[in-house]
């Protein structure tokens, strides 16, 4: 409580724009593609920023429910998201075979599946009280073993072309289809979170899980859903991944694990739940996003790419997920 | 040998010191005294470098200082029991009596020399501590009363100039607290500067040459306690008498609405109550006997572990708070921060939480128009003083706050309502403001059980009360019977009647 | 003044201290019972020392992970950072027998100065060591790959035969973990390591007690790094090569062999030597695997379930003392 009491004050302390993280987030993103026209010209052409949109969709995706189980506090945290998103890809495409009439059964086995993943989650975190990271750790072994096992190794099946159509489609404006469906998602989200029973329980559990629980929130239910929210969503994202590539891969989305909760950071949720929201998530994917272009433009190697990564994540917590002072 | 000057500190809005001051000898044992929230624990965790003033100066032989840390104040010759203890409760007690201060060499441990000191204070101990405590014991097994004598013992072997021992007795029993001032009073004999902070009267007079008085902050006086009486003490505790003492009729009705028999839960052993529509039921005795415990396990929030609880003439299976919370149950739990609000919320989902179910859109949906202009409606009920409705609950004053947590349970029409020390850290005007609430929701026809940390506050409110003693009712009080005398005299009777027992 | 019975008491002692300290000892025998029944010359002195060269790499990260987590911190970059002690030492070295001890230095190095790093932000800057260690694990993945992009590399043979030695008729690589248990035992008797317990216990009053935090905090993380370190020179020993992907799992297997082995993931309860048995369970549940005839598609299926298996067991019995 203290520690986000104190994040609090440190944050209102801040001088004037800088105090609201979807304003910086927003504001840095579009300084990052400013920066990348000035190195390398067409960067921030229409063109590039719709398709840097267009990744952005799939991490922004997964960060949805990361977004979810961090407000759920606790601690909560999701470490699986990456690998059930390429559960979910092999999954879907396995199931489709590059047929049409395939395609909506491909996606609910996909999500069904990622559903019992994350209830599983939810309900070791809850009932078991395994601590969220180890479990959902656990759990990234577990679905790793999965994916392995289901594939035999060796990952086959493409994407139905309605699937393809659906993601890469230019419905108006030349705007890819996935980054229309994003936009939905995230009112959809918003509404959710803001404007529904669930989701005010969601922030009053992870604000204060003892004061949810005596003021008659039904506190192991909402985290659970939490956790089932969170692989559902990382499995829609990579059930879009699957369908931007058509074909699928053993590591399609595992890396976006890390990023992912980058995405949360960047858009101002407090690590310690309770605070927060998903327009900030979707722009810090959208950060994210176009930073791995930057860097990709500047010829930097995957090494490099992934050290940058890990650099910001930290500088990002060195600014928004400073603990608790041991003296006052 | 020591003095704090026009000590003054902030806690976000709240102000914990404003100007407190006071100076003590070498060879004095002094008091500081004060109600509740009078900023004594603040003036320690000053002197003890955990806490930096906001303004003012600290001064040690002669010289101002300025601890930084806990390290730096004990350089200076200062040593300080907390209240709140600061044993590690997985360490075992020889661990805990050397730690900071392990006798050894090049980082390795010099384990019979530790050995060698923690015995001989264990030793010192042993009378209070008992048989059974070996240097081995794991110090999170012991009680917390032997987790206090080790916490004074680890500072001690500091060997302090200055010993600071901050509510150091409220969890001893009468030998214990004895063996105690044995050692205080040899302290004093070499010249050590002891301040003793209590809320005590008895132990402060017992103890103290002279003791400072400390109210909302600031400095009320320092006395010369040979000459002071007890009563001249309590007058510069309390200040003027402002919480209004009259009692109003009864609003009990003949009907029953809750019936508990033979509740047992943990903390709680074996209690029956029967309370009537329109009833206040106070629940009294020494705190920590089960009372918060009783009240948490008839809401639900702790698993009942035997007896029954009927409700409206239905028994009651099994069930959780949120289950509680529906059939028309409320509490408002004891720790304001902890247990009742969402500090980071707005004082809007604050006041909604509980209720919103019943104004939701299918369950589901929420109209921010019915939210606000339900919020609206408590806040004026109570008359909660707020900027704005979006505003963080914890921007609030606690007495507002307080009002927040009862206003969210209005919402929701409760026919019980359980309080659980609902005036405590609240201010006097605010205090007599909830009185007023508790007192129309039984005009009402609200079942009302309140427990309190305050003797006078279950006087004026209660129509019954009942003392625990261990998770038991062991004595019943009710109408004219309930004054502050009674209702002290009934809790500690019990007390020192097990307390005789223990060491008889 | 709380109520509290001698009897609540006891069975209290009973299940905080005995349950979680014998169980990861009773799983070892059960796993060493498995093993011998699974294969006829499980204890031949060939079997022995290739069994405990599997051991080795988990057992030295377990040991720095428990210092760690029984100081109240997490390192979940041990993986990443024993894999880039590996590939530094291995270059340093170049498959040269003299420059041996120049490899073993430099991986020690690598490791107590990624570990400095981890402590430094988290001691220093108080950041969430979840995530920090999170983070810097793909700092250090990076860096690992800039000096060696692909697998590669040759370990002087000094090291690899070595490894395969015996000293009065013991694998060298059952006196490695033995010697790590010595090693556990000389830490022990430091005021750092006093001090780490008392942190986990209770940070706050750690503190007022007059224990430096801050300064204990960074050092448990340099010291779970130099384990690291030496991790990532069994693992050349080991394998022969250097891989630049090996620390993948390691972070897990890490966790899961602190948890197996009866250290509380919330600080300040365990032993170190719980964790070089959860390791030594952990890499026997897989080569069980193995032999059980659990198809190789199917194995990290298995592994997983096992790992999930072992932390619901420790956090069913962590759960009865509450």
């Amino acid at each position: 409580m203290t520690a986000t009491v104190e994040a609090d004050q440190r944050r209102r302390a801040l001088p004037g724009w800088v105090r609201s993280p979807i304003l910086v987030a927003a504001v840095l993103s579009v300084a990052l593609i400013v920066v990348g026209e000035l190195v390398s010209p067409g960067f921030g052409s229409y063109g590039q920023v719709v398709a840097m949109l267009r990744v952005a969709a799939f991490l922004g995706l997964i960060a949805v429910g990361q977004t979810i189980v961090i407000l759920s506090g606790g601690a909560g945290i999701d470490l699986s998201v990456g690998k059930v998103a390429t559960l979910a890809a092999i999954i879907a495409s396995r199931v489709m075979q590059g047929d049409d009439a395939q395609t909506a059964s491909g996606i609910l086995l996909a999500l069904a599946v990622c559903a019992l993943i994350g209830l599983a989650n939810g309900l070791g975190v809850v009932y078991l009280r395994i601590t969220p990271f180890v479990m959902t750790l656990g759990m990234m072994g577990v679905v790793h073993g999965l994916i392995l096992a289901y594939t035999g190794g060796v990952a086959d099946g493409r994407a139905a072309p309605a699937l393809v159509s659906l993601v890469n489609g230019r419905v108006f404006a030349n705007i890819p289809g996935v980054v229309l469906i994003w936009v939905v998602v995230t009112v959809l989200v918003t509404l959710l979170l803001r404007r529904t029973k669930p989701g005010w329980d969601l922030y009053a559990v992870g604000a204060n899980r003892v004061s949810a629980e005596l003021s008659g929130v039904r506190v192991n239910r909402t985290v659970v859903g939490a956790y089932v929210a969170s692989a559902c969503f990382a499995g829609l994202g990579g059930i879009f991944m699957v369908g931007y590539t058509q074909t699928v891969f053993l590591n399609l989305a595992d890396d976006l694990t890390l990023p992912s909760i980058a995405a949360v950071i960047i858009g101002g949720t407090l690590l310690s739940g309770g605070v927060g929201g998903y327009v900030g998530s979707a722009i810090g994917a959208v950060v994210l996003t176009v930073l791995t272009n930057l860097l990709t433009t500047l010829r930097m190697g995957e090494a490099s790419r992934t050290v940058v990564n890990g650099l910001v994540l930290i500088i990002l917590l060195a600014f928004y997920g400073r603990g608790r002072r041991l003296r006052s | 040998m020591i003095e704090v000057r026009d000590v003054g500190k902030r806690y976000g809005g709240v102000v914990a010191l404003a100007g407190a001051r006071f100076a003590a000898e070498a060879g004095e044992v002094h008091g500081l005294l004060g109600p509740n929230g009078s900023g004594k624990s603040t003036i320690n965790k000053i002197l003890a470098g955990s806490v930096r003033p906001d303004t003012g100066s600290l001064w040690v032989d002669g010289r101002q200082v300025q601890p930084g840390s806990p390290t730096e104040s004990a350089r200076l010759g200062i040593g300080a029991v907390y209240q709140q203890l600061t044993v590690i409760p997985t360490l075992d007690v020889e661990q805990n009596l050397l730690l900071g201060t392990e006798p050894g060499r090049w980082g390795l441990l010099d384990r019979r020399a530790g050995r060698e000191r923690a015995s001989a204070m264990l030793e010192r101990l042993r009378p209070a501590l008992g048989e059974h405590v070996g240097p081995g014991s794991l110090v999170g097994d012991l009680s917390p009363g032997q987790q206090q004598l080790i916490e004074i013992g680890k500072v001690l072997l500091r060997r302090p100039r200055i010993l600071i021992l901050d509510e150091a007795t409220a969890s001893l029993h009468r030998p214990q607290v004895d063996l105690l001032f044995d050692i205080v009073r040899e302290l004093r004999e070499d010249g050590v500067c002891v301040l003793f902070v209590s809320h005590r009267l008895d132990e402060i007079l017992r103890i103290c040459d002279r003791a400072t008085i400390l109210r909302a902050g600031r400095h009320v006086a320092t006395v010369d306690l040979a000459d002071t009486r007890p009563d001249e003490l309590v007058r510069l505790m309390v200040g003027e008498k402002l919480a209004e003492t009259t009692k109003v009729p009864s609003a009990r009705r003949d009907e029953v609405v809750l019936q508990v028999d033979d509740l047992h839960a943990p903390g709680v052993a074996g209690v029956s109550l029967r309370a009537h529509a329109g009833e206040i039921i106070g629940l009294g005795g020494l705190q920590g006997q089960g009372q918060s415990d009783l009240l948490m396990t008839i809401f639900g929030a702790l698993p009942r572990t035997g007896g029954t609880v009927t409700f409206r003439g239905r028994r009651l299976g099994h069930y959780r708070a949120a289950r509680a919370a529906r059939m028309g149950f409320a509490l408002v739990p004891g720790n304001r921060g902890t247990q009742g609000m969402f500090s980071l919320r707005s004082i809007q989902e604050n006041l909604s939480i509980v209720s919103l179910w019943r104004r939701t859109m299918a369950g589901f949906g929420i109209s921010m128009r019915r939210e606000r202009s339900a919020a609206r409606e408590a806040v004026e009920r109570l008359a909660i003083r707020l900027g704005s409705l979006d505003d963080p609950v914890s921007s609030l004053s606690g007495g507002n706050a307080q009002k927040v947590i009862v206003a969210k349970w209005l919402l929701s029409d409760p026919v019980v309502i359980l309080l659980d020390d609902p005036t405590k850290g609240v201010d006097v005007g605010a205090k007599a403001e909830i009185y007023q609430i508790i007192r129309t929701l039984a005009a009402e026809g609200c079942t009302i059980v309140i427990n309190s940390s305050d003797d006078r506050e279950l006087a004026v409110l209660s129509d019954r009360v009942l003392v625990l003693f261990e998770g038991a009712v062991v004595a019943e009080l009710e109408g004219e019977e309930i004054d502050e005398e009674r209702l002290v005299s009934s809790a500690l009777l019990v007390s020192a009647r097990a307390d005789r027992e223990v060491s008889g | 003044m709380t109520v509290r019975t001698d009897a609540g008491d006891a069975l209290r002692r009973l299940t905080t201290t005995h349950l979680p300290s014998w169980m990861p000892w009773l799983l070892l025998l059960v796993a060493v019972a498995l093993s011998a029944t699974l294969r006829d010359n499980f204890f031949s002195q060939y079997s022995i020392s290739s069994t405990f060269a599997t051991f080795v790499p988990l057992v030295l990260v377990a040991v720095g992970q428990a210092i760690v987590i029984i100081g109240g911190g997490l390192d979940l970059s041990i993986g990443a950072v024993a894999a880039l002690s590996s590939v530094v030492a291995i270059t340093v070295m170049g498959g040269d027998d003299g420059r041996v001890l120049l490899g073993v230095l430099a991986a020690l190095a690598t490791g107590m100065a990624c570990g400095a790093v981890n402590g430094l932000i988290v001691a220093g800057l108080r950041l969430q060591p979840l995530i920090t260690t999170f983070a810097t694990a793909s700092v250090f993945g990076g860096v690992t790959l800039w000096v060696l992009p692909t697998p590669g590399g040759r370990v002087p043979g000094m090291i690899t035969g070595t490894f395969r030695l015996a000293i009065v008729g013991i694998p060298v690589t059952v006196w490695l973990v033995l010697l790590v248990a010595a090693a556990w035992f000389l830490l022990k008797r430091t005021r750092l390591m006093r001090h780490i317990y008392a942190m986990g216990g209770d940070p706050a009053a750690a503190y007022a007690s007059l224990v430096p935090v801050r300064r204990s905090q960074a050092l448990s993380y340099v010291l779970a790094g130099a384990f690291a370190g030496l991790a990532g020179l069994a693992i050349l020993a080991n394998s022969g090569s250097g891989d630049p992907f090996i620390g993948g799992a390691m972070a897990l297997d890490s966790v899961a062999a602190v948890v197996i082995g009866g250290i509380a993931l919330r600080g300040g309860i365990g032993s170190p030597l719980g964790a070089i048995g959860g390791a030594m369970v952990l890499s026997l549940a897989s080569s069980i695997l193995f032999f059980v005839g659990v198809p190789s598609t199917y194995r990290p299926l298995a592994e997983g379930l096992v790992v999930i298996a072992a932390l619901a067991l420790s956090a069913l019995s962590d759960r009865r003392k509450t």
